[in-house]
């Protein structure tokens, strides 16, 4: 049985549940809620709120993810009172003498976390906003004051805003919750990067993944279950083309839940899981569901639903829905929910899958032949502004009053950002400046690389707002781009003007000028000494190889000056 | 002076009265004679037919309302996808790719993704139709798809058919150096299906064919006759006909004049014009000048290689 109480206006969950006391204290806030530019201030949050929790004689941790914040720990009652009491007062109170260390702890922690094959999937479909944030790094740290932490945490951190979760006989004694008044916040709106779906991108990485957004519920959950099945069954068992081929349900908060999906390949296989994945998938489109899938995952969650501790485990989940205002069912109801899924609802899943799917494939591939658009990588069009060369003469920055553009002279691959929707700005102190537009696109101004004025410069800086820029410390000298190597959004790097170069250009400039004198001279003497009118075809002629010979002069002119 | 021979029919499917009547009625879009004619066909000859059956034109769209009406039809989804692939290489041409435009290889990719992405449709809710499989080996060489997907769609092919003849002669194809393979994987591929293949199936066919793309890379025919005097390729050639066009159970099944006029190709360029001759004379009527094409003219080499057979090989 899950009770309902309210502790100091915070709604409080209890339920038995054998071994040690549990407890946990959850916010409807995480980095969905952040901007690019403050992206980190949640977790850094949470961190300062547990550094005064001490040196742990008991377990407790915290956790942010993209829409909660959970404070949790066991031991005994006054312990758990203890810590869960310590945490409401140090949110009100914020140790600000720990801040740079907690941002150096956030920093090593970030730098030593792997990187997941899938990390880079929320970014692909959201963009630089809300559920796309985590796929960058916590930018934000840098610019992050106590200010601003106090602001974060009296809109989030309220009491309307949370809700406690405890699993034992009792409320523990003199447990109190103390915190400020405020309102419970919405879920944030999803945004999206992706024009056209299904979509797909290629990625570094040697694997084939789906993220796909469905509307959340029982069919949804049994249908990442059905899935993660066929692929297993597909691509392992019986194919022996991956190691890995594994499906889950991932809700996102509202009404909506990712179903995500990943397959591994061998170099020399990756085509061939994406074949197979994409036969799977199409498999579960047209409907051919095995009911033998659908039975053993049924089976399986409700095994799950047999614990006896069942109330106590699903606790923080029930927690979380009831954070948001989603309906809390009893353990019978999802139970009679798990069991009335139908292979009619698992196909109606797989429409919704396949009409928004997001495929990530191994580089070099592509996925359009299974109907899946390419996603944006580029920019439609450039926002106006003056030009600017860049010293590889491969392209020109666009700098005007409503953004910037990277515009490459060959090929398409036009970056723009505008001021408006710029998700932030990255400034290093030896002038380079990197703007990520709220779609994920970038454009890079390195002084370096371009031929920039200061006041293109002070402009660009002037008009992006200031809560969209972040201070960064010096960069490694390495980093700091130099023209003729590598740029990031240049259509590749070139060769700087050689010899040849120069030669071409005198005597394409020597040629012209022969040219151009003699059909000169010679309609000189032809207006003197009237004479053979067959001649002026010879000046016409030779006025056109002069234009001729001197076409190639501006062009190499240019490479030769940006070397 | 024997008399003169009769030109040969190099007719697609002339000898197959089935594919006449099919190529009738899908071209006055009677789909449900189509179905019937399909219905007596083996695996292997519907392949072939749905294959034959692509250059009948104007007919892309009633396929696509026949299969809109039906997409659980398996036989007409193949048969759009097929036409699909079809009108994506009329767009590209035979050209070597530095003659094909821009625009042109945009709209051959595009026919190629709008074709695989009904043959996706017809597999997945047919797994087992080893027609549609075929017609994905031909897509996924057109989309340029890699060899690991290749053989991954073959595989499927052969869990439910084997020996299929068609698809095997569209993977060796891909094998080969010139779309990315190597010599040896022709080589092992031809065996893996030779070696088990019935006795008396067309399959072993496919050892000529290799030969064939092999003597294609050489640069003259000179070298290619050359190349046929190797003991180790006469003996791999004649191998492969006793198991197939000389074996007691070869039977006329759609697809045979291509079989018989190959042997009677490489017979001839081998200079055994007996054993040619007895493959132009069970071809009857009946010409095929695919093999023929890797020499000259197609047409032109069959008529000129039976002429010599019929005068030399008789003695």
């Amino acid at each position: 049985m899950i009770q309902q109480l309210e502790i100091d206006g915070v709604p409080t969950l209890l339920a038995p549940g054998s071994g040690p006391m549990r407890a946990g204290l959850i916010f409807r806030v995480g980095s969905a809620d952040e901007t690019l530019a403050r992206r980190g201030i949640t977790h850094l949050l949470e961190h300062l709120a547990l550094a005064t929790i001490g040196q742990a004689d008991y377990h407790y941790n915290g956790a942010t993810d993209q829409i909660f914040t959970h404070f949790h720990n066991q031991g005994s009652e006054a312990h758990v009172a203890g810590f869960l009491t310590g945490v409401c007062e140090s949110l009100q109170n914020l140790p600000m003498q720990r801040l740079e260390v907690e941002k150096e702890i956030l920093r090593t922690e970030e730098s030593s976390r792997g990187t997941g094959v899938m990390d880079g999937m929320p970014l692909w479909r959201h963009g630089a906003q809300d559920y796309g944030l985590v796929s960058y790094r916590e930018f934000g740290l840098h610019m992050i004051g106590p200010d601003d932490l106090r602001a974060w945490a009296g809109r989030y951190f309220t009491r309307q805003n949370a809700v406690c979760w405890i699993v034992g006989d009792r409320v523990p004694e003199g447990l109190r919750l103390p915190l400020p008044s405020g309102e419970r916040r919405p879920v944030p709106a999803a945004s999206s990067a992706l024009p056209q779906t299904p979509a797909y991108y290629a990625s570094g990485s040697r694997a084939v993944a789906l993220d796909a957004v469905v509307r959340a519920g029982r069919p949804a959950a049994v249908f990442a279950g059905v899935l993660e099945r066929e692929l297993f069954r597909t691509l392992r068992q019986e194919q022996g083309l991956s190691y890995t081929a594994d499906a889950a349900y991932d809700w996102r908060g509202d009404e909506y839940a990712h179903i995500r999906a990943l397959a591994d390949a061998l170099p020399e296989k990756q085509d061939a899981v994406l074949g197979g994945f994409v036969d799977v998938l199409a498999k579960l489109r047209v409907g051919r569901i095995e009911q033998a899938d659908l039975d053993a995952t049924v089976a399986k969650m409700e095994e799950s639903l047999t614990d006896v501790d069942v109330d106590a485990k699903r606790l923080p989940s029930y927690a979380l829905d009831l954070l948001v205002g989603r309906p809390t069912p009893t353990v019978d109801d999802l139970r009679a929910e798990i069991k009335a899924v139908t292979l009619d609802d698992l196909r109606a899943v797989a429409g919704e899958l396949t009409a928004n799917a997001l495929l990530m494939v191994p580089d070099g591939l592509a996925a359009d032949w299974a109907g899946h658009v390419a996603a944006p990588t580029r920019s439609t069009a450039p926002v106006p502004g003056t030009p600017h060369a860049s010293r590889e003469g491969t392209g020109q920055l666009l700098i005007g009053a409503e953004g910037v553009s990277y515009v490459p002279f060959a090929g398409d691959g036009v970056a723009a950002v505008r001021f408006a929707e710029c998700a932030a700005m990255l400034c290093w102190p030896d002038g380079g400046r990197r703007l990520i537009g709220n779609d994920g696109i970038a454009v890079t101004v390195e002084p370096n690389l371009y031929y920039l004025t200061p006041e293109a410069l002070r402009a660009v800086d002037q008009l992006v707002p200031p809560d969209r820029k972040v201070f960064l410390p010096p960069r490694d000298p390495e980093d700091i781009p130099v023209a003729g190597e590598h740029v990031a959004l240049a259509t590749g790097p070139k060769k700087p003007a050689g010899a040849l170069h120069i030669i071409g250009m005198l005597l394409s400039a020597v040629g012209a000028t022969l040219c151009a004198g003699f059909a000169a001279l010679l309609a000189v003497a032809l207006l003197m000494e009237p004479g053979d009118d067959e001649l002026w075809i010879m000046v016409v002629v030779m006025a056109v190889f002069a234009a001729v010979l001197a076409l190639p002069i501006p062009p190499l002119w240019r490479r030769i000056r940006s070397s | 002076m024997p008399e003169p021979l009769p030109p040969p029919n190099f007719t697609s499917g002339a000898a197959y009265p089935e594919i006449g009547r099919l190529r009738i009625a899908l071209t006055a879009g009677d789909f449900a004679t189509v179905r019937k004619v399909f219905a007596g066909l083996d695996t292997n000859a519907t392949t072939i037919a749905v294959g034959t059956a692509t250059d009948i034109g104007g007919i892309e769209a009633a396929l696509g309302r026949e299969w809109q009406a039906d997409p659980d039809d398996a036989l007409i989804g193949t048969l759009l996808g097929a036409h699909l692939i079809q009108a994506g290489w009329t767009i590209r041409t035979a050209a070597l790719a530095k003659y094909v435009s821009r625009e042109q290889f945009e709209g051959f990719r595009a026919y190629l993704c709008r074709a695989e992405q009904v043959l996706i449709d017809v597999t997945a809710r047919h797994p087992d139709y080893v027609p549609a499989w075929a017609k994905r080996l031909t897509s996924a060489r057109g989309l340029q798809l890699g060899p690991s997907e290749l053989r991954r769609r073959y595989d499927r092919l052969a869990a439910h058919d084997p020996h299929h003849l068609p698809a095997q002669s569209s993977v060796l194809q891909k094998l080969c150096p010139k779309w990315g393979g190597s010599w040896p994987a022709v080589q092992a591929f031809v065996k893996e299906c030779t070696d088990t293949a019935p006795p008396g199936s067309h399959n072993a066919v496919l050892v000529c064919e290799g030969h064939l793309e092999y003597m294609g890379t050489l640069g003259s025919k000179k070298k290619a006759v050359e190349y046929l005097q190797d003991p180790r390729v006469r003996q791999e050639i004649y191998a492969a006909a006793e198991r197939s066009v000389w074996h007691a159970d070869f039977t006329n099944a759609v697809g045979w004049v291509w079989v018989r006029a190959t042997f009677a190709c490489l017979f001839s360029l081998m200079g055994d014009h007996r054993a040619a001759l007895t493959q132009f004379t069970a071809l009857g009527p009946y010409g095929n000048a695919s093999a023929f094409d890797y020499v000259g003219d197609g047409e032109q080499e069959f008529v000129r290689y039976r002429a010599e057979a019929y005068a030399k090989g008789a003695a």
